[in-house]
C-alpha cells in the first residue's frame, strides 16, 4: 500500500497559507477523499493515463483530472502545438489568428454551432449562456434540473451554500430530470417568463447513480422550448467530445440553442467555449462579457490540435471501448468476490455503485483499498476514462479491485455468512 | 440572516437545555443544586416549552406541553427571552413565586457556570484538560441541539433540512462521546450516544480537534485533510449537516 509522507507534509504547509489547504473539487473536503488516508494530495508529473504523486507513487487515473484528460496526459502533439504557439505569443493586447481558426473548427465540428466564443472555465460559459438567454428573450426565469451541476456562480447553487441568497436563486426553477409532467406544469405556471432551460445531456450528478434521458425526454423538451420561445442550453462541460464530437445534444437526438464546452476541449489547457445557433448570435454579441485570459492563444492552439486528433482517431468510439473494458474489469472483480457492482451513465463517464450499499459505506471502503494500490477512483463522482488507457491498465485495475474486494470480505465476515 | 424566533428556540432548547449537561459534568454546579428540588418551566410564545427539573443533585431537561413544574417563567416575546439570555431583561414568574430565591441565587450561579464553559477561556483550554473536555462536550451539545431549531425556524435552515435524507447521522468524538441527529422528512431531532444504524458518520479524532473546530481555532476543511475530522457514509447528509452547522454561529455566536 502506498504511503503519502510528502503529500501530507505539503498539505500541512498548505493549510497555513491556503484556505482549506486545497479548495474545490480536487481537495480532500469537496473532493470527498474517503477515507482521506487513502489519497495522495499533490502530483509530481503525469503521462498518458498515469500520474505520479510527490511521493513517487504511480496511479492509473480514472478521474482524468475530472474530465480534461481525454487523450492522455502530456500528449506530445497537443503539447507541441501549445509550445509552438507559446514561442509566438500567448496573452497579448490582441487575440491571435488561432481564435478564428478554433471557432471555425468548432462550427465545422459541432452540429448545433453557427458560432463560437471562448472563456476559461465551465462556469464562465454556463453563466454566459444564462445571461444570453435572458438577453435574447427579455425574460427572467431559468429552469434547471435536480442534481444538475452547472458551476459555482450563486444562481447555479442552492440555498444553504454559504453566501448564496434567496435573491440569487429567486428566478431559478429546479425540477426533477426526466419529469416531463412537471416541466409542462412549470411552463403553464410561468407563461412568457422562462428565458432558458439549462441541463446536462444526462443526469450525471455527484453521490447518486447517473440517469440517462428517457426516450422522448429531449425530443419533448426541445419541442416545448421551441413552442414557448425558450432558449435550450446544453451544459456539455463534462460530456462534451466524450459522447460525440458533434455535441451531446446531437448524440441524444436534439439540437440545443446554446451548448457549453470545457473539460475535454484542449486536453488540459485552460479554455472553454460557448457555441450556439445563428438566431442567438446577435443577443450573445450584446452581452458585455470578457476576461483577462479568455483570448490567450496557447490554449486555443492546444484545442485545435486536441479536437483535430479526436476527429482522426474517433475519440468517442475509443472512449466507449475503454469504458466497456473498465466496467468489465470492475464488475468481474466484484462478482468474483460476491459483490454486485452497478455501472450507470455513459461508459466513457461511468458512475460506480454497489448493490445493498445505499449509504456508500462499502463503496468508500473500495476506494480506500484501490487508491493506495495505485488505481485512482472516487466513490462519489462519475469517473472519466481516457484514450491512453491500455489493456494492461485494465488488467491491473481488475487485480487491484479484486484485492480490495477481498479485503472488504475479510473485514465484514457478517455480510457473507 | 438571524431571526428572533429561531434564536429563542436555540436559546431554550440548546443553551438552557445544557443545564442538564452542566450539572452532570461540573462538580461546582452539582454541588450548587445538591439540595434543590424545583422544576422550572420556560414559556415562550410559539415555541415548545422547556422544563428544567433540579432534583437530587441532577438536572433533567424536558420538552413539551403538560409537563409538571413548580415555577413558570413567562416571556412575552422571543426578543424577551433572548434579552434575558444576554442578561438585559428578567423573566416574568407567573407561578411558584416562592422559588424566586432559587432563581436569583442558584440559577444565576448555574448560568454563570454555563457561560464559563460555553464562552471558554482560550488559555485555560490549552492548559486544563478536564476544563477543555467539559467545555467541548457542552459546546457540542449546544451546537447539535441548536440544529433542529434552526431547521425548524430559520428560513435557510428549513430549506437545507428538507434536503437531508431520512436516517441517522452519528457525530462521534474519539472514544469520548457521541451525538445522533435523526432526520425524517425534513424534521430533525438530536439525542446522545452512538447508533450502529447511522447512515452517515462525522468523526472527530479527539476532544482537542472537536474543541478547536467548535471554538473556531481550527479550520474544519484543513482538519478533513489531516484526517482529524472524517466523514463516512451518505455524504449528502453530512454536507447538509455542515451547512446547518454553518448557521449556528448566527444564533449562538
Amino acid at each position: 500500500m502506498y504511503i503519502y509522507e510528502k503529500s501530507k507534509a505539503l498539505f500541512d504547509r498548505a493549510v497555513k497559507v491556503i484556505p482549506a489547504g486545497i479548495y474545490g473539487h480536487m481537495g480532500p473536503a469537496n473532493g470527498c477523499f474517503i477515507p482521506v488516508s487513502a489519497y495522495p494530495f499533490y502530483v509530481e508529473r503525469a503521462e498518458g493515463p498515469y500520474f505520479w504523486d510527490v511521493d513517487g507513487n504511480r496511479f492509473i487515473d480514472f478521474l482524468s483530472a475530472y474530465g480534461p484528460n481525454i487523450l492522455g496526459y502530456n500528449h506530445p502533439e497537443v503539447d507541441a502545438a501549445a509550445k509552438e504557439q507559446m514561442e509566438l505569443c500567448n496573452c497579448v493586447s490582441l487575440p491571435s489568428a488561432r481564435m478564428v481558426e478554433l471557432a471555425e473548427l468548432l462550427v465545422d465540428t459541432v452540429d448545433s454551432a453557427d458560432w463560437a466564443m471562448f472563456c476559461k472555465n465551465g462556469t464562465d460559459v454556463t453563466n454566459l449562456a444564462m445571461i444570453s438567454a435572458r438577453a435574447a428573450t427579455g425574460r427572467k426565469k431559468i429552469v434547471k434540473f435536480v442534481g444538475g451541476y452547472h458551476g459555482v456562480m450563486p444562481w447555479m447553487l442552492d440555498i444553504g451554500y454559504p453566501g448564496v441568497l434567496f435573491e440569487d436563486v429567486d428566478n431559478i426553477i429546479t425540477i426533477p430530470f426526466n419529469d416531463l409532467d412537471t416541466f409542462r406544469r412549470v411552463l403553464d405556471t410561468y407563461p412568457n417568463e422562462i428565458a432558458g432551460v439549462i441541463s446536462t445531456p444526462y443526469d450525471h450528478r455527484a453521490i447518486d447513480a447517473s440517469q440517462l434521458p428517457l426516450p422522448d425526454f429531449w425530443k419533448t423538451v426541445r419541442e416545448l422550448c421551441t413552442k414557448e420561445g425558450i432558449v435550450l442550453i446544453c451544459d456539455d462541460v463534462r460530456c462534451g467530445f466524450r459522447l460525440d464530437l458533434r455535441g451531446s445534444d446531437y448524440y441524444y437526438g436534439f439540437k440545443a440553442d446554446l451548448i457549453c464546452f470545457c473539460k475535454s476541449i484542449a486536453n488540459g489547457y485552460s479554455i472553454s467555449a460557448l457555441c450556439g445557433s445563428a438566431a442567438l448570435k446577435s443577443a450573445v454579441s450584446s452581452v458585455f462579457t470578457t476576461g483577462s485570459y479568455w483570448l490567450s492563444a496557447v490554449p486555443m492552439a492546444a484545442a485545435i490540435k486536441c479536437i483535430t486528433l479526436l476527429h482522426e482517431i474517433d475519440g468517442p468510439a475509443i472512449l466507449k471501448i475503454k469504458g466497456e473494458k473498465f466496467a468489465r474489469a470492475m464488475q468481474t472483480a466484484a462478482s468474483d468476490c460476491g459483490f454486485k457492482l452497478n455501472v450507470s451513465g455513459e461508459l466513457s463517464m461511468p458512475f460506480l455503485t454497489l448493490e445493498d450499499d445505499d449509504s456508500s459505506f462499502i463503496m468508500q471502503e473500495l476506494t480506500g483499498g484501490m487508491v493506495p494500490r495505485g488505481v485512482f477512483i472516487s466513490s462519489h463522482h462519475n469517473l472519466f476514462v481516457n484514450c491512453a488507457l491500455t489493456d494492461e491498465d485494465f488488467e491491473e485495475t481488475y487485480n487491484v479491485a479484486r484485492a480490495s474486494f477481498e479485503d472488504i470480505r475479510r473485514n465484514h465476515p457478517e455480510m457473507y455468512r | 440572516m438571524m431571526n428572533e424566533k429561531a434564536k429563542a428556540a436555540c436559546n431554550i432548547h440548546a443553551v438552557l437545555r445544557n443545564m442538564e449537561n452542566l450539572c452532570e459534568l461540573d462538580v461546582t454546579s452539582k454541588e450548587l443544586i445538591a439540595a434543590s428540588n424545583v422544576a422550572i418551566q420556560f414559556s415562550v410564545p410559539e415555541i415548545d416549552k422547556l422544563v428544567l427539573a433540579f432534583r437530587q443533585g441532577a438536572c433533567k431537561a424536558m420538552r413539551g406541553d403538560g409537563l409538571s413544574y413548580d415555577m413558570n417563567l413567562r416571556f412575552s416575546s422571543h426578543e424577551h427571552l433572548n434579552l434575558m439570555i444576554e442578561g438585559k431583561k428578567n423573566p416574568i414568574p407567573t407561578k411558584g413565586l416562592r422559588h424566586i430565591p432559587f432563581l436569583k441565587k442558584t440559577f444565576t450561579a448555574l448560568a454563570d457556570r454555563l457561560s464559563y464553559y460555553l464562552q471558554p477561556d482560550p488559555e485555560r483550554l490549552k492548559n486544563d484538560k478536564s476544563y477543555r473536555d467539559a467545555s467541548t462536550k457542552m459546546l457540542a451539545y449546544t451546537a447539535f441541539y441548536a440544529i433542529p431549531e434552526i431547521a425548524r425556524y430559520d428560513e435557510v435552515g428549513i430549506h437545507i433540512a428538507r434536503q437531508i435524507d431520512d436516517g441517522i447521522i452519528n457525530i462521534v468524538v474519539g472514544d469520548e462521546f457521541a451525538i445522533q441527529l435523526h432526520s425524517k422528512q425534513g424534521v430533525l431531532e438530536t439525542s446522545k450516544g452512538r447508533n450502529p444504524n447511522a447512515r452517515a458518520l462525522m468523526l472527530f479524532d479527539s476532544m482537542e480537534t472537536a474543541s478547536g473546530i467548535l471554538n473556531g481555532t481550527l479550520d474544519s476543511f484543513g482538519c478533513i485533510g489531516t484526517g482529524a475530522l472524517a466523514f463516512r457514509g451518505r455524504i449528502t447528509m453530512i454536507d447538509n449537516l455542515n451547512k446547518l452547522l454553518g448557521l449556528v454561529p448566527n444564533y449562538l455566536g
